[in-house]
């Protein structure tokens, strides 16, 4: 691999990688606002300016500014290199870069960063972003000086909303374009652009419009100030309370990678942002995932439910025992879940060979919308993973067919979710025993509810439509009496009368290595893009 | 050395000279085009276009001549000639007169320009308020359409060529080529990222030469003449830097005016015997020698060129007003050529209320894209404000330079050394100046940008005195 000298770092690079990208790649970050690994570059914010060395055979371009001379009592002419931007420049071969170490890269830092607080209405207080803004971040790292100019700062538009989902702040702007060139480039619908000049600017969104579509929240996750915020998010919490899980959106079967950030405090869920993997979601995730953390709370089964009634879910367990210990365990038909981890499934799955049934069935929720972005029409977050456990298994409307035909007459499944919410089928049953986080037409069926935790509130494993296996932690606490979905398999089984193989996450996970679900994914190198 | 020609200026205030038959009648027009069509290649177009040694009129002085060489024919795309008539430098008056005046010379320069790069289309891109200059040139391509100059096959040569002329809404950063290029697409002015340079990926993403209006409305004269000789009548012709161009002076001169030289007349030569004089014969102050981003010259400064190497050394010791002002001499003066259009001040003039007045105008036309040249143009005028205010502390002062320091060079476009420049140029030459409005809150009050009873300007046209009321 060619390689460029950064501060005297030999940093590799590849064709076509500027300066910063490269420098990224290795881990070292060159400080920046409108660069982002997933946009054109604009070079406009000029943070991330350089001095590139010139070649043996080619002077420097310099540059005639003035120094005071305090001796003097006047002006001193003085030289400086022109700078570059990193985010434009390509890296070459054998390249010497300078940015720590050139003092002139340092003031260039030093003077953009001025700039930027110079109209900037520091409003950090009552600003979303504080705590993870790099106006703050760089002022330190990079600033440090007071305040030279103390006039009113320029007064521009604040709170101005940008759709039902965006609230835009005009004078915490740095005019960076990224929500710009977002809306355009990855969205595909050039909805925002700037209007006046200087340092009235600011940007807008196209009249007759709203930022609207699948992707608005976008905007407001690469603003690397808080001009952006999201409505949702707006005055809920300062970030730099929260708790971060690398987990995975569960919206479809993309399985964008996420952080989800909550409260331990509270055990409260608050956001979702997406975590950078160049093979799955890029550094992207769509506006229904974004918001799909809420699921931890909505629509959730409140605890053990038998004929929809709430019971200790040790009554529950009594009642699955009177429906199913005196039925012939073969008999038993089970129902994987394409919503679940495969650790629930593959306990599930487990438990069925136990039970020595061959009557295998998988659920999961209808297609839906999709586009060639990120959204896929399966919004299911591990068809992939359970299809690989159980190719054989049959299809929920083969359920509903078997059912009526009385071949099935004693289910137990995962989750709530149905492909259809016809399902009056189900009513034929003698004994139908789910569990399940959310409610859905199985749960509304079900004589018996196990109730389920959601995928934030254990670890769990999701298969993705392109087959890659990808682990989602734990973050908060399960709900009420809700436990993992794998562990409720077990007590289930205990009260049905069969012995289960495992007992801990740590069994489940080695049996899952001798299944025929692809390993997993390394994990993702995680880029700064953020 | 003053030398008054007219290749460009004959038809000027000749009756009906900006037609036709006025063109043809008295500068023999077109006649340059036929023999470039008719006789000559196009690598032979360029080598003889280099040796014209015209330097770029937009300011920069770029050779135009290694402009047009950059130019490679692509496999699928057309090329294009954009003329810049923006012309939005505060200062700078000297396109508009070619325009009204001698439309027919540009479209002549269009079609060897076209011929020579290997386009087929040259827009021409004319500030919105030059209602006149628009009217004149789309009269001029009308005229040349009907008499076949312009269209499949002029002058039986079937290399098809035509103009269009596009309008702009008046923003100076619009006459940054990239910016240009930008706008002429529909979209928003402002510049682009270089490289890619226009030769490579320009209007409408094909190979572009953009060159200034005069630099294209010269080109018939210099072919017409042989390029070389044409060359020769600069003063300048050993430094490369040919033929001859509109000179501008404005300010506080008797006779502001655009006048047409042969490259290498002194400052003192532009002053006195091209503008009449200093107004109320006044002693000369400073001088801003090619709009308003060159930085300002003082009347008394003397060359400082010991080294023998420099093109100036022969003026070691002399006042800088009697150099021969061409591209190179002026960057040896530590300023620029620019637009060639120079501002007069006479003694009396507030250096503060000049560069408040200039930085009003930067601050104004920022496009606002780069952080450094959109707030720190609004720095600079913060503090000439206060300057001529009276409020101004000695640090604010001290802030002046640095906030230029940090634009400089900093920035995507050569605005933003146009805006630092000028004003680095005017702390470096007058900061005992600046330092008096510091110390004396009166003395913003007492600032004038024009001279007593002499102003030929309407009171309103002087923003420095309406800020000192
Ligand atoms: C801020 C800015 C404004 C400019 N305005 C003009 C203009 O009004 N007219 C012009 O010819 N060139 C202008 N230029 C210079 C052009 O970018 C370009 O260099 C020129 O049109 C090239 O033509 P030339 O090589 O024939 O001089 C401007 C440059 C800058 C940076
Ligand atoms: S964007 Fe918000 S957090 Fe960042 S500096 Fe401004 S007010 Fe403070
Ligand atoms: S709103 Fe944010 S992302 Fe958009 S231009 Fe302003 S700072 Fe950049
Ligand atoms: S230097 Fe100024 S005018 Fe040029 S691109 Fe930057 S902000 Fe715009
Ligand atoms: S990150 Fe390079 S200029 Fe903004």
């Amino acid at each position: 691999m060619p390689t460029f000298k950064l501060d005297g770092k030999t940093i590799p690079f590849e064709a076509g990688d500027s300066i910063i990208r490269a420098a990224e790649k290795a881990g070292v970050e060159i400080p920046h606002y409108c660069y982002h690994a997933g946009l054109s570059s604009p070079a406009n914010c000029r943070m991330c300016l350089v001095e590139i060395l010139p070649a043996a055979n080619q002077r420097a371009m310099m540059l005639d500014i003035v120094e005071w001379d305090e001796k003097l009592g006047d002006y001193k002419a003085v030289r400086k290199p022109k700078l570059q931007p990193s985010c434009q420049f390509m890296a070459t071969e054998g390249q010497e870069v300078l940015a720590e170490t050139s003092t002139h890269v340092i003031e260039a830092r030093a003077g953009v960063q001025e700039f930027l607080l110079l109209n900037h209405p520091v409003d950090c207080p009552i600003c979303d972003q504080a705590g993870e803004c790099k106006l703050q971040d760089y002022w330190l790292e990079h600033q440090k000086t007071p305040k030279r100019m103390h006039d009113e700062p320029v007064h521009k538009p604040k709170a101005v909303s940008f759709g039902d989902t965006i609230v835009y702040d005009a004078e915490r702007c740095v005019m960076c374009t990224r929500c710009i060139r977002f809306m355009d480039e990855v969205a595909k619908d050039p909805v925002l652009d700037m209007r006046e000049r200087g340092n009235l600017k600011e940007v807008i969104v196209a009249p007759g419009r709203k930022l609207e579509g699948h992707y608005t929240l976008m905007t407001e996750h690469v603003c690397p100030v808080g001009a952006l915020t999201s409505k949702d998010f707006r005055f809920k919490a300062r970030v730099w309370f929260l708790k971060t899980a690398k987990t995975v959106c569960q919206g479809c079967a993309t399985g964008c990678n996420a952080h989800f950030d909550y409260d331990p405090r509270s055990n409260k869920a608050l956001r979702y942002r997406p975590r950078d993997n160049e093979a799955v979601n890029k550094y992207w995730m769509c506006d229904e995932g974004m918001l799909s953390y809420r699921d931890v709370t909505s629509n959730r089964v409140p605890g053990a439910l038998v004929g929809g009634k709430p019971v200790k879910l040790d009554r529950a367990l009594e009642d699955a025992k009177k429906r199913f210990g005196s039925v012939q365990k073969s008999s038993i038909a089970f129902v994987l879940s394409a919503k679940h981890s495969l650790e629930d499934n593959l306990a599930l799955f487990e438990l069925a060979e136990l039970c020595a049934s061959r009557a295998l069935y998988v659920t999961g929720a209808p297609d839906g919308y999709s586009d060639d972005i990120l959204i896929h029409a399966d919004k299911n977050s591990n068809t992939a993973g359970v299809k690989n456990l159980a190719p054989e298994a049959k299809s929920f409307a083969d359920l509903l067919a078997d059912a009526s035909a009385g071949k099935v007459t004693h289910v137990i499944a995962l989750g709530g979710a149905a492909p259809t919410e016809e399902v009056t089928a189900l009513g034929r049953l003698e004994g139908l025993v789910t569990i399940a986080a959310h409610e859905g037409p199985i749960t509304g069926a079900a004589h018996v509810v196990l109730p389920a935790a959601a995928w934030i509130e254990s670890s769990g494993t999701f298969v993705n439509a392109k087959g890659m296996r990808q682990l989602a932690e734990k973050g908060t606490e399960p709900l009420g009496a809700s436990e993992p979905g794998w562990k409720l398999v077990g007590k289930l089984a205990v009260a049905i009368g069969v012995e289960p193989s495992w007992t801990t996450l740590k069994d489940v996970r080695s049996m899952l290595v001798a299944t025929s679900v692809p390993p997993p994914e390394p994990p993702s190198a995680e880029a700064s893009a953020e | 050395m003053l030398k008054h020609t007219n290749y460009l200026t004959k038809v000027y205030g000749v009756k009906d000279g900006h037609t036709l038959a006025v063109y043809e009648r008295e500068a023999q027009g077109y006649q340059a085009a036929k023999k470039v069509l008719t006789s000559m290649t196009r690598e032979q177009v360029v080598d003889e276009a280099k040796k014209a040694n015209i330097r770029g009129r937009g300011g920069a002085g770029f050779p135009m001549g290694v402009k047009w060489s950059f130019m490679r024919p692509h496999a699928t795309k057309p090329a294009y000639l954009v003329l810049n008539a923006d012309e939005g430098e505060p200062g700078t008056h000297k396109d508009r007169t070619l325009m009204e005046e001698n439309p027919h010379s540009v479209i002549e320069g269009c079609i060897i320009g076209c011929y020579g790069i290997g386009a087929h289309v040259a827009y021409i891109y004319v500030r919105d308020e030059l209602h006149l200059s628009k009217a004149r040139l789309e009269a001029a391509i009308e005229e040349a359409r009907a008499k076949g100059y312009l269209g499949k096959t002029p002058f039986g040569k079937a290399y098809p060529v035509d103009v269009h002329v596009h309008t702009g809404a008046g923003a100076y950063i619009c006459g940054e080529e990239t910016s240009l290029l930008n706008s002429l697409e529909g979209r928003r002015g402002e510049p682009r990222l270089k490289p890619p340079f226009p030769a490579q990926v320009g209007a409408f993403g094909c190979p572009t030469t953009v060159n200034n209006l005069e630099t294209i409305g010269i080109v018939p004269s210099a072919f017409l003449m042989g390029c070389e000789e044409f060359s020769k009548l600069s003063a300048l012709h050993a430094i490369n830097d040919g033929g001859v161009r509109l000179y501008g002076v404005n300010g506080h001169v008797k006779k502001p005016c655009v006048v047409e030289l042969a490259v290498g007349p002194t400052l003192r030569e532009l002053v006195y015997d091209v503008g009449g004089g200093v107004l109320g014969d006044k002693p000369l102050w400073a001088i801003i020698p090619g709009g308003s981003s060159t930085p300002v010259l003082r009347a008394d400064e003397l060359v400082h060129a010991p080294d023998e190497k420099s093109p100036l050394h022969e003026y070691h010791g002399k006042s800088i007003l009697d150099v021969p002002l061409g591209v190179d001499t002026a960057r040896g003066l530590g300023t620029m050529l620019g637009t060639c259009c120079i501002t007069v001040m006479a003694e009396g003039t507030s250096p503060v209320a000049a560069m408040q007045n200039l930085m009003q105008f930067y601050r104004h036309e920022s496009c606002g894209q780069c952080t450094p040249c959109r707030e720190g143009s609004g720095w600079l005028v913060r503090i000439c404000d206060k300057l001529m205010a009276g409020t101004a502390t000695m640090a604010e002062l001290d802030t002046l330079h640095s906030v230029a320091n940090n634009i400089m060079g900093n920035t995507i476009c050569a605005f933003g050394e146009g805006t630092a420049m000028p004003a680095l140029g005017f702390l470096k030459k007058f900061r005992k100046d600046f330092e008096a409005y510091v110390r004396d809150s009166q003395a913003g009050k007492r600032a004038t940008l024009v001279v007593e009873g002499e102003s030929f300007l309407p009171p309103s046209a002087n923003a420095g005195a309406q800020a000192a009321e």
